[in-house]
């Protein structure tokens, strides 16, 4: 719900309505209090939801404002642009004013918090360029008003209702009007009375505490590309507060932006040991003995879902770690992750083939999967949007590593299944045989491999084969031209070569989540200290183009931030040219 | 007596604060969204629908009843949800008289918006046919959104537009700004004839 707008959609004149708005009001107002259904004074000084205990209006008003489900499981009902009517469950509060409740600008529209820590305060702004019209004819639609007195519940229920403020200033008709009864009301405005109020674990005006989180699987190299990447961030922040501060000791008086970006960080390394079950156990009581705002990358070789579940339960962000096992939900909110890992492949390989107009429907694909989770999630990833194009379900076989070195029995599955598409979601261990793979295949024998899960090997594709091999390459094909923002060094290499298959480019996609993504998030908190404020600065930020990835884009509940991988062909030669064969994003 | 009182101080209360109150702070304006008369040429490529079907944009914007185009992305947060409320409302006020309104909505978040993630948002939405998402190459999409002079560079800063195409000239009435479903379907049915 979006309040405080202040209309500009107003049909009479300027002076007519001047003259007219009291008694407008006191017209509308009489006959909404005879004419209403429901009684509205008694919504607030006789709340109906009291019989609730509290936590119990929490998850009924969290639901409301999130989900835009009335308690009693029904849509709320909901009116914009006077007279249209929506369907909350399409267009909640948190819509708009974003899940923290502190409000959003998008499109043209300025959208004002919504907790009732800041509506119980009076409010007032600076004039701002928005308010005088652009003469170019795009202008802000809404913005919010100048000032307002504080609301009550009272005046709350009322503007939520009608969509005045406390002032009797009207909101604009983007802001829907909600004629909820008591009960409900009380229950919405309770859950707007707690939602951020006290600042989150791990944070005040002056520090920020982050932890990143290692498992005992990575190797030293990757631990340190990983450490040394984030504590140059932690330096730099720590050294720019030390700038500030001299800044002020000499008398300047610093602006309210520089204000709230500086302050002081520190990074702590929660390792986890032994097996992923304990992880959970682990990382609670490191959170117990030193709780961290938000989690700053992190790396493992395993499936991340066990530190996911841990995050989502403790709703701490963990932002963006490097794992090719990430968590594929739709509704998870508090990991954000570069990509869906080894499933984003295999997705590509299905919306490519779904997508080749010369390969008939009843073309026999057969899946060979090498029992692991790299090869698990390639699979999953590929059946999942297999399903979702509504193709007939592929043959699958799972397989060991140690069956997948017995040719012998290789080709004899091929013979008996006779694909003319395989797709081989194995490490490099099959990539000798892969000529004769390659000849038991029937027409068009097409073979689909990772270039992530085969690695730098696969550079040793021999050329006979190399027209029938599509390899999945989730990374950056064109040249990228760095900005200062995204630390861009020219001497670093950009990997894109065939040699640079399975480079997990730790150093390099750490440093551009901290400084394109997270900063950006960090200096627009101001003195809104919320994780989930900070997740959902992260989520309406604009796109990034960033070393690795063609684009990171954004937006409210998306939580995987690169969309693409390539389908490549390798050139000719011992150092192929990588060949695009599909766009970055297939659809 | 004092379940009367409740009722009414609240609005003796509002009342005398609305008497009291000046109005000024409310900017009233007669002008609430900008119509002009367009011409684009629409460019001849493929985009995907909300079925993932391949389609060619200047084969469903060629018709002889208006057709109207906005641009939304699935995941938008203010002005999307706005935008499509008011296709819903007008599918089903046209409906209810008969009258089959086309629609056709146009991401600006290609990367993000798969055919599954628009067949959801119009579910979402109540869609009835007649209504297509559709989604494409980011370079085809930055096509379509400089013909019809609504280039964004990022989806953030996007505005809200409709536009309407006249099918008996082929022209466009391009509608800049939120309107009311009232002033919505009269611009509709000045296109239509029907008014």
């Amino acid at each position: 719900m979006r309040l405080n707008l202040i209309s500009k959609d107003i049909t009479v004149s300027q002076s007519v309505f001047s003259l007219f708005f009291p008694v407008s009001l006191i017209i509308i107002v009489v006959s909404l209090v005879l004419l209403h259904p429901f009684n509205i004074a008694a919504a607030v000084s006789n709340p109906a939801a009291t019989h609730l205990s509290k936590p119990e209006i929490m998850r009924l008003g969290e639901r409301m404002y999130r989900d835009g489900v009335l308690p009693s499981g029904d849509p709320a009902p909901a009116f914009i642009r006077g007279d249209v009517e929506v369907d909350s469950r399409a267009f909640s509060c948190s819509s708009c004013h974003l899940r923290a409740g502190l409000g959003s600008f998008e499109g043209g529209v300025a959208t004002p918090p919504t907790t009732a820590s800041k509506l119980y305060k009076p409010y007032r702004r600076p004039p701002s360029i928005g308010d005088i019209p652009d003469r170019a004819g795009r202008y802000t639609y809404s913005k919010t008003v100048l000032e307002r007195p504080a609301y009550t519940r009272e005046t709350l229920a009322k503007a939520l209702r009608f969509g005045t403020d406390p002032a009797g200033q009207i909101f604009n008709d983007i802001m829907p009007r909600y004629p909820l009864d008591d009960s409900d009301m009380d229950i919405l405005i309770s859950y707007l009375e707690s939602l951020s109020l006290a600042p989150s674990p791990g944070v005040s005006s002056r520090e920020f505490r982050f932890a990143t989180i290692i498992t005992d699987d990575v190797n030293q190299e990757d631990r340190q590309a990983l450490l040394q990447s984030l504590q140059s961030f932690i330096d730099q922040k720590n050294h720019q507060l030390a700038l500030y501060n001299d800044f002020v000791k000499f008398g300047y008086t610093p602006t309210i932006d520089m204000k709230y970006s500086f302050s002081q960080a520190s990074i702590d390394v929660w390792e986890l040991k032994g097996n992923s079950k304990t992880w959970q156990g682990q990382l609670v009581s490191y959170n117990i003995s030193k709780p961290v705002f938000a989690i700053l990358g992190g790396i493992s070789n395993k499936s991340w879902q066990p530190i996911h579940d841990f995050c989502e339960a403790q709703r701490i962000p963990c932002l963006f770690p490097i794992t090719d096992l990430p968590v594929v939900s739709a509704t998870g909110w508090y990991t954000y992750y570069f990509n869906k890992g080894y499933g984003q492949e295999g997705e590509a390989v299905a919306r490519y083939l779904h997508r080749l107009e010369n390969l008939p429907v009843e073309t026999p694909i057969l899946q060979i999967v090498q029992d692991s989770p790299a090869g698990r999630a390639l699979a999953a990833g590929f059946e999942g949007s297999w399903h979702e194009l509504e193709r007939p379900a592929v043959t699958t076989l799972t397989l060991t590593a140690q069956q997948l070195h017995d040719q012998t029995s290789l080709n004899k599955l091929l013979k008996k299944h006779k694909p003319a598409v395989l797709l081989l979601w194995t490490d490099a261990g099959p990539l000798p045989n892969l000529t004769t793979l390659v000849a038991g295949l029937a027409l068009p024998g097409k073979v689909f491999i990772s270039s992530g899960y085969m690695g730098n090997k696969t550079a040793n594709i021999p050329e006979t084969v190399r027209s029938r091999v599509y390899i999945t390459y989730p990374y950056r094909l064109s040249p990228y031209v760095g900005t200062r923002d995204s630390a861009y060094d020219a001497t670093i290499p950009t990997l894109s070569s065939a040699k640079d298959f399975g480079d997990r480019r730790i150093a390099s996609r750490t440093t551009a989540m901290l400084k394109q993504t997270l900063l950006r998030g960090l200096n627009l908190l101001f003195d809104n200290l919320y994780r989930d404020h900070l997740l959902d600065i992260m989520s309406t930020q604009m796109d990034q183009i960033v070393r690795d990835y063609e684009r990171l884009s954004f937006g409210p509940g998306q939580r995987y931030a690169s969309k693409g991988c390539y389908i490549i062909q390798l050139g000719a030669g011992a150092n192929p040219a990588l060949l695009p064969r599909s766009e970055w994003v297939i659809h | 007596m004092k379940r009367l009182s409740t009722l009414i101080t609240p609005l003796v209360l509002s009342i005398l604060m609305a008497a009291v109150l000046p109005a000024t702070p409310v900017k009233a304006e007669t002008v609430k969204y900008k119509r002009t008369l367009e011409r684009y040429i629409i460019p001849d490529l493929a985009l995907i629908n909300q079925d993932g079907k391949r389609v060619r944009l200047r084969s469903i914007l060629k018709s002889d009843t208006p057709v109207i185009v906005d641009f939304i992305y699935g995941t938008c947060t203010t002005i999307c949800p706005v935008l499509s409320a008011g296709f819903t409302n007008l599918q089903s006020k046209l409906g209810a008289t008969g009258q089959n309104v086309r629609l056709v909505s146009i991401t600006i978040d290609p990367e993000n918006d798969s055919p599954k993630v628009m067949k959801d948002y119009l579910k979402r939405f109540r869609a009835r046919p007649g209504w297509d998402f559709l989604t494409g190459s980011r370079a085809d999409i930055d096509v379509v959104m400089k013909a019809f002079n609504a280039y964004i560079p990022d989806k953030m800063s996007h505005y809200p537009l409709n536009m309407i195409l006249v099918p008996r000239d082929g022209s466009w009435v391009r509608l800049l700004g939120i309107m009311s479903s009232r002033e919505f379907l009269e611009e509709y049915q000045r296109v239509a004839g029907k008014r």
